[in-house]
């Protein structure tokens, strides 16, 4: 009897046709499950007719949006990066949607895209906005925090122990399986699971992830991570020759009193490096330091109720009206 | 292939390394406990035989799991309680004063003498590690229920993985000895091994003597047969396990861990998932470990025969986990009198049978009254002649195991009583607290698969046969198996059957 039997060889057969297929006809057109966002591509599926439309990105998504992919002439075009602040609870109660409706408003051609993802840090931000910058944006908003380095990092970590060569990576190296399991996760398990059910799945490390935001040390090196990938963001977007504006996040505190206010955790002092670098700034500080009714404006301690978004909203309105040129208004 | 260049007598040794550091993988304790049984066995069922063995050479082998228990310490594998070096030392007095004192007694007496002494110590074994929390538990409510106070404090016990299974494969072999319906086993590695080969240590099948044993002896050289088997059984049993069970896993744990009744259609889905799961589990378990014991030659019995196509209660035990329930009917059910009594003797006997399996599947009151719901399906059906004559009505009789079938697995897998009228009330409840028609969906692309495969396979004795196929549609089969297997996102799930 001979070692490799003919339907073996068939099988084998069928796996190298169906991989060349897939290296040469769908080669880019991959949602980066494996590279949990650190992927230039990841979450961004350009078509044929020049649109690209935003999905999921590594297990996370962006909120279905699309544009074309040359920018239609006199628009103005933003787009948002950031975490889950600027995502919002939803796409038309974010900020980022009612800033489009009131630019337009005001007659001015904008297009504004929301591209928050929960439990993006400096590093997927940076991923997203080297992507970005090639859609010919006039004007790039970008959301600063401290809370998302341990998540970033674990998904890094992760990113790159799939790119070794340890056994259990093998299957996924073939480009027709990896496939295969993105069509199988986005188009079955995403579809038709609920969430409940599919929160099995999750990764549960919130224990180690308190204690290393407890870590005076580890902190340190987050925030220290944080404002050299931010600079790293100003160069690039001032190279590109783009309008950039950081917003500084805020949290809710309470004093010992029981009062609430708002800290940016010192985030001020890299706001002002940032303006250095010729970047507009804004701090959600300032935005809502006025503000008497923290409780209805902030669903917890950082995320943002529909009237917070409205307020930031109006709030970047009147920072960006004056940078738009005249071109662009209808 | 490193296996198949050793000689013989090499490639044992080698089996029974692996099978030990696979054991070790898991508490590296565990391996001075498999040794226990393994040297009360082959010195007990050589003596049952008529052999004596020389005394030196037992105490060293009694000495064994000592040995174990030092080297675990001194290389700092595991912390070990000074109470099991206790252990461990009296292991070696008790079984040289048990050997010298029975050998003093005639040969009838000694015989029985020595077979209820292995029995003994083998269930002494699995009932400490396996059930003595849970009794002593119950005894501690009991009490507590009736007024008095229990303030004991129960030790933490861990439960060796795969205990119930090679208990009761020794108890097989010994009981068999007895009967003298198979020669004792004269070599202790041979022996060791038919204890311990990993794949089928942790969850089966059960292997019986008279089928192993002689393969382990037989000088075999390598096969291709023997790859493309083995290949075969472990792409059908990773089938059956990551994509059928581990993604039913997903809606039955969702069904049953929930904390309030999900609804009717929840109650439904929940428990036909269930019932997928754990086929696919355990049979894709096995299908596994037949595999991998092919790639070393050797046959593992099947396990599994279409056991959803069963048309009575008793029918799906001829087909399911078939090693277990062989076992049962060989050992317990004909023993106790079988049906060769009366009537009421043979629902006793059926009833005390099934008990028994529903708790050697674990020490809680749920396998209990799973068992006892199993006993009295069977009692049912041997003494309602409607019910017995249903096995002539084709696929009515089998849906109607089917609904029954479920039906002990929702007991089976309901945490307590309280989860299992949780369940119950999700059929009062029309609404449902979760979406149900995509997880319906989920269900159905998840099982499907498997019911096509089974009808490839409907006409063989294995259900994971397929070497009947013309070769193109045998290639297809594998292809789409694998791509399946690898494009499932579902969690990995352990097998259920190891914690028996």
């Amino acid at each position: 009897m001979k070692l490799f039997t003919k339907s073996f060889l068939l099988v084998m057969a069928m796996l190298l046709i169906g991989e060349a297929s897939v290296r040469i006809f769908w080669s880019r057109n991959m949602s980066g499950r494996f590279e949990y966002g650190y992927n230039l591509t990841s979450g961004f599926e350009e078509e044929k007719d020049g649109r690209v439309h935003l999905v999921r990105a590594g297990g996370r998504r962006f909120r279905p949006q699309s544009f074309a992919m040359p920018k239609p002439q006199g628009v103005f075009r933003v787009f948002v990066i950031g975490d889950s602040v600027p995502r919002g609870p939803g796409m038309k109660k974010a900020y980022p949607y009612q800033l489009e409706k009131i630019l337009r408003e005001k007659g001015i051609r904008a297009e504004v895209f929301n591209l928050g993802v929960p439990g993006y840090g400096a590093r997927r931000c940076q991923i997203v906005l080297k992507q970005v910058i090639q859609y010919q944006p006039d004007l790039i908003i970008r959301h600063i925090n401290w809370t998302n380095e341990y998540e970033d990092e674990r998904e890094y970590r992760r990113a790159q122990e799939f790119k070794s060569w340890h056994p259990k990576n093998w299957l996924m190296k073939s480009m027709l399986l990896a496939r295969l399991n993105e069509i199988q996760t986005e188009n079955i398990f995403w579809r038709l699971l609920p969430q409940e059910v599919r929160m099995q799945r999750g990764i549960n490390d919130d224990d180690a992830e308190i204690a290393a935001s407890q870590n005076d040390e580890k902190r340190r090196q987050w925030r220290e991570f944080v404002n050299e990938k931010a600079l790293e963001d100003a160069k690039i977007i001032k190279d590109a020759g783009v309008q950039g504006l950081f917003i500084a996040q805020a949290k809710i505190r309470k004093t010992v009193k029981g009062e609430s206010y708002l800290d940016d955790e010192g985030m001020d002092s890299l706001l002002v490096l940032l303006a250095r670098e010729g970047m507009h700034t804004l701090s959600m500080k300032d935005v809502f330091i006025h503000d008497s009714n923290l409780k209805e404006l902030f669903s917890d301690g950082s995320h943002l109720h529909p009237p917070g978004h409205q307020k930031m909203a109006d709030a970047l309105a009147l920072e960006l009206i004056p940078l738009i040129p005249k071109q662009n208004l209808k | 292939m490193a296996y198949w260049l050793l000689p013989h007598r090499t490639r044992i040794f080698l089996l029974i390394l692996a099978s030990y550091v696979f054991y070790g993988i898991w508490d590296p304790r565990f391996p001075a406990l498999l040794l226990v049984p393994t040297i009360v066995d082959f010195f007990g069922a050589n003596a049952i035989d008529g052999r004596r063995p020389a005394s030196w050479k037992m105490i060293l082998s009694s000495a064994l799991p000592l040995l174990w228990l030092v080297i675990c310490r001194g290389t700092g594998l595991a912390e070990i309680p000074s109470g099991a070096f206790i252990a461990a030392a009296f292991f070696v007095v008790l079984l040289t004063i048990v050997h010298s004192l029975f050998w003093l007694l005639q040969e009838e007496i000694r015989r029985k003498a020595f077979v209820v002494f292995s029995i003994a110590t083998s269930l002494t074994i699995l009932g400490f590690f396996k059930y003595f929390n849970f009794f002593a538990e119950s005894t501690r409510s009991l009490l507590t229920n009736m007024g008095f106070h229990a303030g004991w404090v129960l030790p933490h016990i861990i439960l060796p993985v795969g205990i119930s299974f090679y208990t009761f494969q020794t108890l097989a072999y010994v009981i068999d000895v007895y009967r003298r319906q198979q020669k004792a086993c004269i070599d202790l590695p041979t022996y060791a091994l038919y204890l311990s080969f990993f794949p089928q240590i942790l969850a089966g099948p059960i292997g019986r003597a008279p089928q192993l044993m002689p393969q382990w002896q037989e000088k075999k050289i390598f096969s291709p047969v023997y790859l493309h088997d083995g290949i075969r059984l472990i792409l059908i049993g990773l089938f059956k396990k990551i994509f059928v069970a581990d993604s039913c896993a997903l809606l039955a744990n969702a069904c049953f861990d929930a904390k309030e009744p999900l609804g009717i259609a929840w109650s439904v889905l929940g428990a036909v998932a269930f019932t997928f799961q754990i086929y696919g589990d355990f049979s894709g378990y096995t299908d596994m470990a037949r595999g991998s014991a092919k790639l070393f030659g050797i046959d593992l019995m099947i396990n599994f025969r279409f056991p959803y196509r069963a048309k009575t209660p008793a029918e799906f035990w001829r087909r399911w986990h078939i090693s277990l329930s062989s076992w049962f009917r060989d050992y317990l059910y004909i023993p106790l009198g079988g049906n060769r009594l009366s009537q009421n003797r043979m629902f006793l006997n059926l009833m005390i049978t099934m008990l028994l399996a529903g708790l050697w599947h674990g020490a809680g009151n749920m396998f209990i009254v799973w068992g006892a719901y199993y006993g009295l399906l069977l009692i049912l059906y041997r003494a309602i002649p409607f019910l017995d004559n249903l096995k002539n009505k084709g696929l009515f009789a089998m849906m109607v195991t089917f609904v029954l079938t479920m039906l002990g697995w929702v007991i089976f897998r309901s945490p307590d009583a309280h989860g299992f009228m949780q369940w119950m009330a999700g059929f009062l409840k029309i609404s449902s607290e979760l979406p149900w028609p995509g997880p319906a969906v989920w269900l159905v692309i998840h099982v499907v698969p498997l019911g096509l495969l089974q009808f490839l396979t409907r006409k063989k004795e294995d259900e994971s046969e397929l070497t009947h196929l013309a070769w193109p549609v045998r290639g297809l089969v594998y292809l789409l198996i694998f791509l399946l297997i690898v494009s499932t996102s579902a969690q990995d799930q352990e097998f259920i059957y190891f914690q028996f």
